[in-house]
């Protein structure tokens, strides 16, 4: 317990960056929530028209709709890649006793490349026309029938663009998880190994049970930042063909700032906000009634 | 609770009021000749235009030369080239009350908003205040009108767009320049046949494919067509709409453009053509340069010709009528419109197609000669002679006239219907319906 006087100095010191968080952050946040209720396009008259904005989102709006399953659908793969991998690259490396820190670097390497490189290799790893090396790749190990344009292709293209995201970040959080699984005490392992455990024993028992302050972080993590994946659908195929990788924020981009319809826009940041908000919950109380069970 | 309704109430009426003091500072954009002393200053020029190109080129030697005799004076010259991003750089400055003294923009709906609103200078009585509206090209200014005929952009080039294709491609397969577009479909079976890719097209911009979505209206109902649609007083339910939306379902059937286009961009598209892999090529006269010189791939100059946009059976308009832009226009922000703003377009736009002219290009003026390039192939004039055989009425591309949220559904929809991911009839009730929702917005 630190005496009053200290205290009251920490407080000062926090708070400067708390204002600016405050004048960052949950400001914008407001002014969304407030122009949510007004038509604007930028130029005309702010008008004000109530819920009409969240009426049209939630009844009138098929893209929007679409654009909501995509994200899901969008998360959905990111997540797999990124902790599925993580978890399992990282809990390959712990039994690695030598190349563990080429392979760490190698792994992390896409997160450090900029996001339009990646973008635009994978356009071309996708091509058809000409080839790009995924095609290609398909036609030497025999399945040609495979061959497609991964990118104009309706049923292909949402995963498409959702692996670069998730394999640019699978790295980082490996190097997390990694760490936390060499935290995991050795003794206990060994303790579990003589008394007869598995290997699916010794991962299920000891070293996930470990890990999972971590593993909430990462996962909270990785749900935040696939909700709010915007640079590589929208470099890669401007949410087309169509709607077909359209995003909740790619499709709020554009209704802001190519339909300069910033009401509706705001309309459905406040939507991504709550949205994200929620997830984070969930996984809360998922993960802790896991922990209590 | 109550206090911070009032506060965001207070935040309000605030924004309000400052939104007010902004719009009211405008000077009247009916008074082109400003007077009062001459002040030399910097201003700028928010444009969207190839940054080493012939307009920037040109207007950065005229700011120079104006500048010997006015000290202190330059011209900044801000350039977006990428449209979609330039776009929305334009309106988030017109949003803030922030557009410098002059700007690039189409005829589209929000610009029709911002002359309504007085920000913008009335181009024709500027033109005619300097001596220089009658030596421009008609064609030139009324692709720069609003549906009023105002005139609140200046245009500084002037493009033919044709289509170009492979002689000997369509030979090899056996097929012949269409008489008609009805014609387009079949030559692609043909082509497709013979192992050609028919047309290359830039399907990551997404305005070429808008293109094609123009010219059946444009031949069925000449210019009307679209400006009805774009309110919503015609449909793609009609006769007309129809006619567009079963041709375009129909070049996708015909596996018309390459394939995985949507994905491809601008110089794909050009490489496909030039490299001898498409037959056909949908492109303006900026391509001179690449498509008719010596700069084209040797393997296919000889064979490289060009057509006009082919009409159709009781084609309300001619041969001669086609898609012929005079690019994106330049806009004179009111509010900053100045006695040393007026006098820099005077010298400038007396200058310029002079200076234009002779980089090869097309002046959108009729009073100089453009100078054909010692490096050009034959087709190089031939394409500048179809300049002095235009009809009267032109076909405006899609992009400009829409509003916005329609237009980008277009877009999209265009792909789908394409790709024969929906169907003609989807199609139509959708964009139907995204025209009624969207319209009366920007068109009441």
């Amino acid at each position: 317990m630190l005496p009053t006087r200290s205290r009251l100095s920490v407080l000062v010191f926090l708070l400067p960056p708390l204002l600016l968080y405050g004048a960052a952050v949950l400001f914008p946040i407001l002014q969304s929530l407030f122009l949510s209720f007004f038509s604007w396009n930028g130029i005309s008259d702010m008008e004000f028209i109530g819920l009409a904005n969240y009426l049209r989102m939630f009844t009138g709006d098929d893209v929007f709709w679409r654009s909501f399953f995509n994200a899901l659908g969008y998360l959905a793969i990111c997540l797999i890649l990124q902790l599925g991998g993580a978890l399992f690259v990282a809990s390959l490396l712990t039994s690695l006793r030598r190349g563990a820190e080429l392979i760490k670097t190698l792994y992390l390497l896409p997160a450090v490349i900029s996001t339009v490189a990646i973008a635009f290799l994978f356009v071309r790893i996708y091509s058809i026309d000409p080839v790009g090396l995924l095609n290609q790749l398909l036609h030497w190990i025999g399945l040609g029938d495979l061959e497609r344009a991964w990118l104009s292709d309706v049923n292909t293209v949402l995963a498409a663009v959702s692996a670069p995201e998730g394999w640019r970040f699978t790295g980082l959080y490996m190097l997390i998880i990694y760490a936390a699984l060499l935290a995991v005490p050795k003794e206990l392992e060994e303790a579990a190994i003589l008394d007869g455990a598995s290997r699916w024993q010794l991962f299920t028992k000891i070293r996930f049970p470990f890990i999972r302050p971590v593993w909430i972080t990462t996962v909270i993590m990785a749900t935040t930042y696939g909700l709010r994946g915007f640079d590589i659908p929208y470099l890669m195929t401007n949410g087309g063909p169509g709607q077909s990788s359209e995003l909740l924020t790619t499709y709020m981009y554009k209704t802001a700032f190519t339909s300069t319809d910033f009401g509706y826009a705001s309309t459905i940041s406040v939507f991504i906000v709550i949205e994200c908000l929620v997830a984070v919950g969930l996984i809360l109380v998922m993960l802790k009634r896991k922990a209590d069970a | 609770m109550k206090k911070l309704f009032r506060t965001a109430a207070l935040a309000a009426a605030a924004a309000l009021a400052l939104s007010a003091c902004g719009g009211g500072a405008a000077s009247s954009p009916t008074n082109v000749s400003p007077t009062g002393e001459i002040k030399p200053r910097e201003i700028s020029w928010l444009l969207s235009r190839p940054a080493d190109g012939a307009v920037i080129n040109i207007m950065k030697k005229l700011a120079a030369d104006y500048a010997k005799d006015h000290p202190g004076f330059s011209l900044n010259l801000i350039t977006t080239p990428d449209r979609p991003s330039y776009i929305q750089k334009l309106e988030t400055l017109a949003a803030a009350n922030k557009l410098p003294e002059l700007f690039d923009t189409d005829a589209t709906p929000f610009a029709r908003q911002l002359a309504q609103q007085g920000k913008m200078v009335d181009a024709e009585k500027l033109l005619k205040s300097l001596n220089v509206y009658d030596s421009y090209r008609p064609g030139a200014l009324d692709y720069q009108r609003f549906d009023d005929g105002s005139l609140y952009m200046i245009p500084f080039q002037f493009e033919l767009e044709f289509i170009w294709y492979n002689k000997a491609l369509l030979q090899k397969a056996g097929v012949a320049v269409p008489k008609s577009l009805d014609d387009i479909p079949a030559m692609c079976t043909a082509l497709r046949q013979a192992g050609i890719t028919p047309i290359a097209i830039d399907g990551q911009d997404q305005w070429p494919l808008e293109r094609y979505v123009a010219y059946q209206p444009f031949r069925a109902q000449g210019p009307d067509f679209i400006q009805k649609l774009k309110k919503g007083d015609a449909k793609f339910a009609d006769a007309a709409g129809q006619k567009t939306v079963q041709w375009l379902s129909s070049l996708g059937k015909a596996k018309c453009f390459q394939d995985g286009f949507s994905a491809q961009g601008y110089s794909d598209a050009q490489n496909q053509f030039t490299s001898g892999q498409a037959a056909m090529y949908n492109i303006g006269t900026w391509e001179l340069p690449s498509l008719a010189t010596d700069k084209l791939n040797p393997a296919v100059r000889n064979d490289v010709d060009f057509f006009t946009l082919p009409t159709t059976a009781g084609s309300a308009t001619a041969a001669n009528e086609y898609v012929s832009p005079s690019g994106i226009g330049m806009a004179v922000n009111a509010k900053t419109y100045d006695p040393l703003v007026a006098d820099f377009l005077k010298f400038a736009l007396n200058k310029y197609p002079t200076e234009y002219a002779a980089t090869g290009a097309l002046s959108p003026t009729t009073n100089v000669q453009t100078t054909v390039p010692a490096n050009a192939t034959p087709l190089y004039k031939k394409a500048l002679d179809k300049a002095n055989d235009l009809g009267t009425k032109q076909a405006m591309p899609w992009d400009t006239q829409l509003d916005p949220t329609t237009n980008t559904r277009l877009q999209q929809e265009l792909v789908l219907l394409v790709q024969g991911n929906t169907t003609p009839e989807q199609f139509t009730s959708t964009m139907d319906s995204t025209i009624a929702q969207n319209a009366p917005k920007f068109f009441k």
